[in-house]
């Protein structure tokens, strides 16, 4: 009976404990989502948004029209879209190809494309900005989706390379022995396998280049630049002022489509972000 | 051999090409332009003139105080948010590992949401609603236990604090992740065998589990580490390097060199310095991993 209820007791703490993070995790979201359909946002305490006393949706509108919402809409998901496929295509063979190269090159390959991973973005984004001059793509959507690329290829590869190491290879060796050629052994076999592979990885993709901003900044110009300058630019513009209801609801408009994306594919992004724990 | 045989008919190259060729032109040749750029003294504006100044850009930046505090703040909000995202992460995967704990996936779906939320979105948030001195929530909470809190992100003795914590939010769900799925690979007998042999809580935690775990919470940190050491967005949005320079990361100051200072030789050096203290780091996370291996095969 007593160890019964020391169990319980320890249930109900771990419960205690998790409920507790879950607020820590939710309330930044969830007062951003309260204050874009709240009016008068700036003067009241954010805990008292929840309430939703004042509830209006003329906040979104005001985001729509005087934000110039969809122009920055329209080429966050060209360029996120495009580094999606691209990045898939791309990757995926190389990471596959990866696991077939002799160890020692096969070593060398993975210590580079690791030091790619980690690198900070910044040292990109100042030598492609004078690149871009160059090459007249400065200011340009198809300059920030190279930029993307550079940064989604070496994340992509490492992430693949993991889910092509678990392809049995004795269902490769049984195809080979039945005369399957190496394009088939790639495209019928090893494919398959790796599929949720697949969906995690575009899907993580789209996330990172949806929320990138550093390159934008450096290389959007101003016809190409995405969503999240599109909301600091309004932020610092006069029609946004300190209504901070309106730059709420802007910033929901940009993260409740990740958001909703997460909740449904969020077994793929668990998939895809636990790939690279096992292997180095 | 056989394994040879497999290697040479499956054509690995063909595959890895048209990926590597992709590489050397968008990541390793700009690369190189920083690191000759580095070498240089060029403005932004003006990329036509450029004099060759060897490593003088190099023993400038780290004769400059404000670099030098860069390094500083950039480690110390590096260091910040790796120990506070391993604990909490740690901590909230162990609690969740927990035999009867129900709805675990949904859980985790939920604990996921500050990852992906966009930075700056996380940065304009916590500014905005939660850090805000007069009606922010840490403040209101504060203020509910009898404390006033600081002026959190224009005080300079307390903004590096509230951005590393910021960034540290975002990125928990990560170690949580990873945590967690390395715990649900302890098989049950372990801890019942800790139990058997007396252990206590914190023992098996220290004894047990850790060690078993010990390549994930390497992997973890290191992506962390790594992430944290790059930030620029969510401070840029939150503070924009200041009060002062108290928050000025390497990569806010080498954007600033850059554009505001139009000294792109300077702003190069400061991001090729980074780029390899990164290096630097996977050559030894590689080490430290093969090590592991060994140990543990």
């Amino acid at each position: 009976m007593n160890d019964r209820n020391k169990a319980n007791a320890k249930l109900a703490g771990q419960y205690f404990g998790l409920t507790l993070w879950l607020i820590i995790s939710l309330l930044p979201p969830v007062i951003l989502l309260a204050a874009a359909f709240n009016e008068t946002a700036m003067f009241r305490s954010p805990l008292a948004l929840l309430t939703l006393r004042d509830f209006t949706l003329n906040n979104f509108s005001v985001a729509f029209n005087a934000g110039d919402f969809w122009f920055y809409f329209r080429n966050s998901v060209i360029i996120a879209v495009a580094s999606v496929i691209i990045s898939v295509a791309v990757c995926v063979p190389m990471a596959y190809g990866l696991n077939k190269l002799r160890p020692k090159i096969r070593g060398a390959l993975s210590f580079a494309i690791l030091a790619m991973r980690f690198l900070p973005h910044v040292v990109l984004a100042l030598p492609l900005f004078l690149i871009f001059v160059d090459l007249g793509l400065s200011g340009s959507r198809t300059g920030l989706l190279f930029a993307h690329l550079a940064i989604h290829i070496p994340f992509a590869v490492w992430m693949m390379v993991g889910f092509f190491e678990n392809v049995p290879k004795e269902m490769e060796e049984a195809a080979i022995v039945d005369g399957c050629g190496p394009w088939k052994l790639f495209w019928s076999i090893s494919l398959p396998v790796v599929r949720p592979g697949l969906n995690a990885l575009a899907i993580l993709i789209f996330i990172m280049s949806w929320n990138e901003y550093l390159f934008a900044l450096f290389l959007a110009g101003s016809d190409a630049q995405p969503l999240t300058v599109g909301i600091t630019r309004f932020m610092g513009g006069v029609e946004a002022g300190a209504q901070y209801g309106v730059i709420a609801a802007y910033a929901s408009l940009i993260v409740l489509p990740v958001i909703i994306f997460a909740l449904l594919a969020n077994r793929y992004i668990v998939t895809g972000m636990t790939a690279g724990a096992v292997k180095g | 051999m056989q394994n040879n045989l497999l290697n040479r008919y499956t054509r690995g190259w063909y595959f890895v090409l048209p990926g590597l060729i992709v590489m050397l032109l968008i990541v390793a040749f700009p690369l190189g332009i920083a690191a000759r750029f580095s070498l240089h003294d060029v403005f932004l504006y003006d990329f036509s003139n450029q004099w060759f100044v060897g490593l003088d850009n190099y023993a400038r930046a780290w004769t400059d105080p404000l670099f030098i505090n860069s390094v500083k703040v950039t480690l110390l909000f590096t260091l910040a948010n790796t120990l506070g995202c391993l604990i909490v992460g740690l901590l909230v995967a162990f609690l969740l590992s927990g035999k009867r704990i129900r709805f675990k996936a949904g859980w985790m779906a939920l604990f996921l949401l500050p990852f992906v939320m966009t930075p700056v979105i996380v940065g304009i948030t916590w500014r905005l609603f939660m850090w805000e001195p007069d009606f922010g929530v840490i403040n209101q909470l504060l203020g509910f236990f009898g404390l006033t809190g600081p002026y959190w992100l224009t005080d300079s003795s307390t903004a590096l604090f509230a951005t590393a914590l910021t960034n540290a939010w975002h990125l928990t769900p990560m170690a949580i992740l990873v945590l967690y799925a390395a715990l649900t690979t302890i098989p049950d007998d372990m801890y019942e065998a800790a139990k058997v042999d007396g252990a206590g809580a914190f023992q098996t935690l220290w004894h047990v589990v850790l060690p078993m775990i010990r390549a994930h919470i390497l992997f973890v940190s290191i992506i962390i580490m790594t992430s944290a050491f790059r930030e620029f967005d969510m401070v840029y949005t939150m503070t924009g390097g200041g009060p002062g320079r108290s928050t000025t990361v390497m990569s806010v100051l080498a954007y600033n060199r850059g554009i505001a200072n139009q000294d792109m030789g300077m702003a190069n050096t400061i991001a090729f310095t980074m780029f390899m203290i990164m290096a630097v780091v996977a050559w030894l996370y590689i080490k430290v991993y093969k090590v592991n291996k060994e140990a543990s095969a």
